[in-house]
């Protein structure tokens, strides 16, 4: 019976999700605004360049990683730290606490709830409209299977270093400032704003050697089907390892934040 | 005084101690800019030595003014803080070494907070907390109808819907009243069965109806489970309400551990005498010590000096009593 302890509160982050679907609808047409965007600055980028492809993409392949970059980053950089943030200042962390249950799990469990109905009332709609707009790009065969995993996997890591990031929140009590340092270098280390291909030899060599490609990277080139089905294993070999590593450390980093608190209020 | 003095207490606590380190802020811009770069903290001593055994199936009033110390014990009792020295065990385990293990088999209430999930209706939350306390459904459902019965049997004298569990079911927590939200609170925490139960401040803010509602449900869940209720209040009313026993602390330290009976008859030797000197003028209040003087040697001597239009006598309440303990007037041994 103890798996239904997570699947309960993975229910209970889905249920959540639909009471706010306004949002959901704004986060949609947001993307939608994005790709617009994102399509005539690149369009621009490509038409200085007198090669069709730049760095080993094409026009549509940067426009599509782009746009699936951003649809990732609205579904798994949720409000983890913010979160966590509001918890620690108000003082609620306590009622997470009194439950037998660990806050990381139950966080966690909670936030793949709501990503599951984003990834259905966000993605899905974004990734048939970018495919119609580039004329079915996207290769429909394995790709999107392996994607799934590759997907998970990323959500996993993305989840640990925000839980890590949101623990610092335990002795700074304030998470505006971190949560932007955080989301910058992520957005810029994963690729998410500029694919890998584009960067500078050693700056690729740095990002390589950490997590956060790991979260878009992976599973974008793993859906575009610049990789082959072989070469996908090494690749979620290393997403395991940085979840091995990431739960590691965030784990002992909150064991020991947490006997140092003190909880507002009261 | 302790009531079955051959069971073993379900929640004990020695010498406990909780000290805090906090960041001594300096005053205005200036103060501000020199403590981002030294800072001077001082260690406060939040709980200082309490010892007290309680009994299973006891209700014990908590209580002690702002600051004195009572949350930070709880907080200790569920596990959430580490103490800085003494012993605790609640239910036999040490509560801060297995948070997870003492989790289950305690509930608690913050009057300020809820537990329950905000966006949810509260059958969605009480099912959740199923399932994460793993309770059968042969006891949920138990529970269930208790709840019914409680919360169904005075319906009428307490004007209906707003209490009664099939309305409370359906709505979500976020437009619930708050006393609807803290009557659902205790409800999610007697629901795993649990040993004891803390309840932090469960009536503040409401309604006179609606805290003789929360007396009744919790009064009658400690009489149907036997559940150990651990309560912290600054309204009186609840204890005289609810609790058998008060311990009273103060600066970390406890003043007074005994029956509320006693409290009452250890200080009943006072009373306030009141006197109107005129018809239209107010009451003056003497408080009297009838150890050392009586009422009527105090009369006579007010009528020497005075013409005494009306009087009347009072006998303390619980209330005098526990502000003079407050105040340090009056010492209980």
């Amino acid at each position: 019976m103890k798996i239904k302890k997570y699947t309960t509160i993975l229910r209970a982050g889905m249920l959540d999700m639909f009471q706010w679907r306004m949002s959901l609808f704004i986060t949609f047409l947001g993307n939608i605004v994005y790709l617009v965007v994102i399509y005539n600055l690149w369009q621009a980028i490509y038409a200085s360049s007198p090669y069709d492809t730049v760095n080993g993409m094409t026009f549509t392949d940067t426009m599509l990683y782009l746009v699936l970059a951003m649809t990732i980053f609205n579904m798994t950089e949720t409000y983890v730290v913010g979160s966590m943030g509001r918890h620690i200042q108000d003082g609620s962390m306590i009622l997470n606490l009194i439950k037998p249950m660990e806050y990381r799990t139950i966080t966690f469990f909670e936030i793949l709830g709501a990503d599951i109905i984003s990834f259905c009332m966000i993605f899905v709609p974004t990734f048939i409209i970018v495919s119609i707009i580039t004329g079915f790009a996207i290769p429909l065969g394995v790709n999107l299977l392996l994607f799934l995993p590759a997907l998970l996997f990323a959500r996993v890591i993305s989840y640990y270093i925000d839980f890590f990031v949101g623990t610092i929140c335990l002795y700074t009590e304030s998470t505006w400032g971190i949560n932007m340092a955080k989301e910058v270098l992520v957005l810029l280390m994963s690729g998410a704003v500029i694919p890998l291909a584009f960067f500078p030899d050693w700056l690729r060599q740095v990002a390589e050697f950490l997590p956060f490609q790991a979260i878009y990277n992976i599973p974008l080139q793993i859906m575009l089907g610049q990789v082959t089905t072989f070469e996908t294993l090494p690749m979620f070999g290393v997403q395991l390892f940085w979840i091995g590593v990431m739960y590691v450390i965030s784990g002992v980093f909150w064991k020991q934040s947490i006997k140092t608190i003190t909880i507002n209020g009261g | 005084m302790q009531k079955n003095n051959n069971t073993k207490p379900v929640i004990s606590l020695k010498g406990l101690h909780k000290e805090f380190k906090t960041l001594n802020r300096r005053e205005g811009l200036k103060g501000g800019l020199l403590d981002l770069f030294s800072r001077n903290y001082k260690t406060v001593k939040a709980v200082n030595g309490l010892s007290f055994d309680i009994q299973p199936g006891e209700i014990v009033g908590l209580l002690g003014p702002n600051g004195a110390g009572k949350s930070t014990a709880i907080k200790m009792m569920s596990g959430v803080l580490k103490p800085s020295g003494g012993e605790i065990l609640v239910n036999g385990v040490i509560p801060y070494n297995n948070r997870i293990k003492n989790a289950q088999n305690i509930g608690v209430v913050f009057g300020q907070r809820s537990q329950l999930w905000w966006a949810l209706p509260l059958v969605e939350s009480l099912k959740l907390l199923k399932d994460i306390y793993m309770i059968e459904d042969k006891h949920y459902n138990q529970m269930f109808d208790l709840y019914k019965t409680i919360l169904g049997a005075s319906e009428s004298e307490n004007g209906g819907e707003e209490c009664r569990l099939d309305s409370l079911l359906k709505k979500p927590v976020r437009q619930m009243s708050l006393g609807q939200r803290t009557l659902s609170d205790i409800l999610a925490s007697f629901l795993h069965n649990p040993k004891v139960v803390f309840l932090d401040e469960p009536t503040i803010g409401l309604d006179v109806m609606m805290k003789a509602k929360i007396r009744e449900l919790v009064l009658e869940l400690n009489r149907i489970r036997n559940t150990t209720v651990i309560l912290t209040t600054h309204d009186i009313g609840d204890v005289d309400a609810l609790c058998e026993r008060v311990i009273i602390i103060d600066k970390g330290a406890i003043l007074y551990d005994n029956s509320l009976d006693n409290l009452k008859s250890f200080f009943g030797a006072y009373r306030t005498l009141k006197i109107k000197y005129n018809k239209d003028e107010e009451w003056v209040d003497f408080l009297i010590n009838e150890d050392e003087s009586s009422v009527m040697d105090k009369l006579a001597e007010i009528e020497k000096t005075n013409k005494i239009a009306d009087i009347k006598i009072e006998e303390i309440s619980t209330e005098s009593v526990i502000k003079k303990i407050y105040e340090g007037e009056v010492k209980s041994s």
